[in-house]
């Protein structure tokens, strides 16, 4: 799998250019509030189009192409579950079409795998902040997409289960095989998650890489933003 | 001090609750003591045949209000677009002109030699149809204000999610839109068919006949006097009251049902 992104896209006083590519894995775009990083995953999901340049799936130029066609499943902040369906309707929401038999065994199939059957009957609003999840992540694994997308997916909840979320999002990777782009605020999410890290400041990719070289960074934005190190240093030292 | 303030509060809250329910409550009182009349206004067919007449032709024109005015609130809640503020206002418009004026205003449009009117083969002028426009240009804010308001509360990002799990827009509005807004869109039907229901001034212009309830009421006032009125207002008032009241028992099952689900 590979994407390239070459957009640029002006909404108001903000503008988003962006030039960024992944082959796999799991990388992290690491950024402040306001960064432009959802408008990045907005772009490439298709939601918005740029103004110029293009967005390439596996070689595909998906530019012109609206979201229902490019195969990409997309996690947004709060999961978005739809709150008028159960857990089982929401997952088969992306198979209409197929053959009743197929979709009833590709949702439970989902289900099993991240373990959610038992809450196959159950309404979005009863479920925690971990189980909704899980069904946001089911909901877009189940269409099989060539890429997920998933925007602040652990910016709801509480920090035990932040770890335990951590987990299965790479669970999530390794397990269906699909290359996840996952944007953050967050440097510990970053840390712990990433394959690879990008930072983005005001609609810009402005640094790549591993962790130790972002650390590194002659950029003085990227090092004021990842200052937050020395408040880890700190802390370690009072412990 | 609290329980001064909650006296205080009770007490003008009151003065409001009397003023609406003292008019009503005496009209209705007051026909007890004169049960003949009212009880000939029961037998009284043209008193129903006005009755249903308002009731049908508010139907009409609730109906052509959800089917014109729901991709209206939802295009105002969902697009931002130059002349948008322009639109909302014109919308708005038949709230803040008096009804007569507005009676007047469709009669240039719809009447015999208005500009539609001229070369419609339906006839509006003393018709059903023109009772209808009528209702529905005083009624119809009322549902798409509170449509739009429907799909304004619905998170966009539903919409995006569904987008690119394989839905067209058209398949987007029609099982996520249409289903979340349901409820919005129901109490603005039920308050826009109850204003049309409730009109007179716009109807009375554009067409005295046939006579809904308001006009037939209207007209035996003047032609007879509070007490050949009374009868039928109280009928009126009787019937709307059970309607709405079965409606908002219907309306509050459904919430019921969906905390449940």
């Amino acid at each position: 799998m590979s994407l390239k992104v070459r957009a640029e896209k002006k909404l108001g006083k903000f503008s988003l250019d962006v030039d960024f590519s992944m082959e796999g894995g799991y990388c992290v775009v690491l950024g402040p509030t306001g960064a432009g990083k959802s408008l990045f995953l907005e772009l490439i999901a298709g939601i918005i189009r740029p103004d110029r340049g293009w967005v390439r799936i596996n070689g595909q130029d998906v530019t012109k192409l609206p979201p229902e066609r490019r195969g990409v499943g997309f996690v947004p902040q709060d999961y978005a579950l739809f709150p008028h369906m159960n857990v089982y309707r929401n997952i088969a929401y992306g198979l209409r079409g197929l053959e009743k038999g197929e979709m009833d065994r590709r949702v439970k199939e989902v289900a099993k795998k991240l373990g959610i059957s038992h809450l196959l009957d159950r309404n979005p609003r009863t479920l925690s902040g971990g189980e909704k999840q899980r069904v946001a992540l089911a909901r877009a694994l189940v269409i099989q997409p060539r890429i997920m997308l998933l925007d602040e997916p652990l910016s709801a909840v509480d920090l035990r289960t932040k770890e335990k979320l951590m987990d299965e999002l790479k669970f999530v990777q390794s397990e269906f095989e699909v290359p996840v782009l996952h944007v953050t605020h967050d440097l510990i999410e970053a840390a712990l998650l990433a394959d690879e890290i990008a930072v983005m400041m005001d609609g810009r990719i402005v640094e790549r890489g591993e962790l130790r070289k972002l650390f590194s960074s002659k950029n003085e934005k990227v090092a004021e933003f990842l200052s937050a190190r020395n408040l880890f240093e700190k802390l370690s030292s009072l412990l | 001090m609290k329980l001064y303030f909650s006296i205080f509060l009770a007490l003008l809250s009151s003065v409001i609750v009397v003023f609406i329910m003292l008019p009503i409550a005496a009209t209705i009182g007051l026909q007890f003591q004169d049960s003949e009349a009212f009880a000939s206004a029961l037998s009284d067919e043209a008193v129903w045949k006005s009755i249903l007449l308002t009731y049908y032709a508010a139907l009409l024109s609730t109906l052509i209000a959800v089917v014109f005015g729901t991709p209206l609130a939802y295009i105002l809640a969902r697009y931002s677009f130059p002349g948008r503020s322009f639109i909302e206002g014109i919308v708005d418009v038949p709230v803040v002109i008096p009804h007569t004026v507005a009676g007047i205003a469709l009669l240039v449009v719809f009447g015999s030699n208005g500009l539609i009117g001229k070369f419609s083969p339906v006839k509006f002028v003393d018709a059903l149809p023109g009772i209808v426009v009528a209702m529905l240009f005083v009624s119809v804010p009322l549902y798409i204000n509170a449509a739009k308001e429907g799909f304004a509360s619905i998170d966009v990002r539903l919409e995006h999610v569904a987008r690119t799990l394989g839905s067209s827009p058209p398949r987007v509005f029609f099982t996520i839109s249409l289903p979340l807004a349901i409820r919005h869109m129901a109490a603005g039907s039920i308050m826009a068919w109850a204003r049309a229901i409730s009109e007179f001034g716009a109807v009375v212009v554009i067409a005295y006949y046939p006579m809904i309830a308001p006009t037939l009421i209207y007209e035996r006032y003047l032609s007879a006097g509070l007490s050949a009125a009374r009868p039928v207002a109280v009928i009126l008032i009787l019937f709307s009251l059970f309607v709405f009241v079965v409606l908002r028992v219907l309306v509050r099952g459904g919430d019921v049902s969906e905390s449940e689900s």
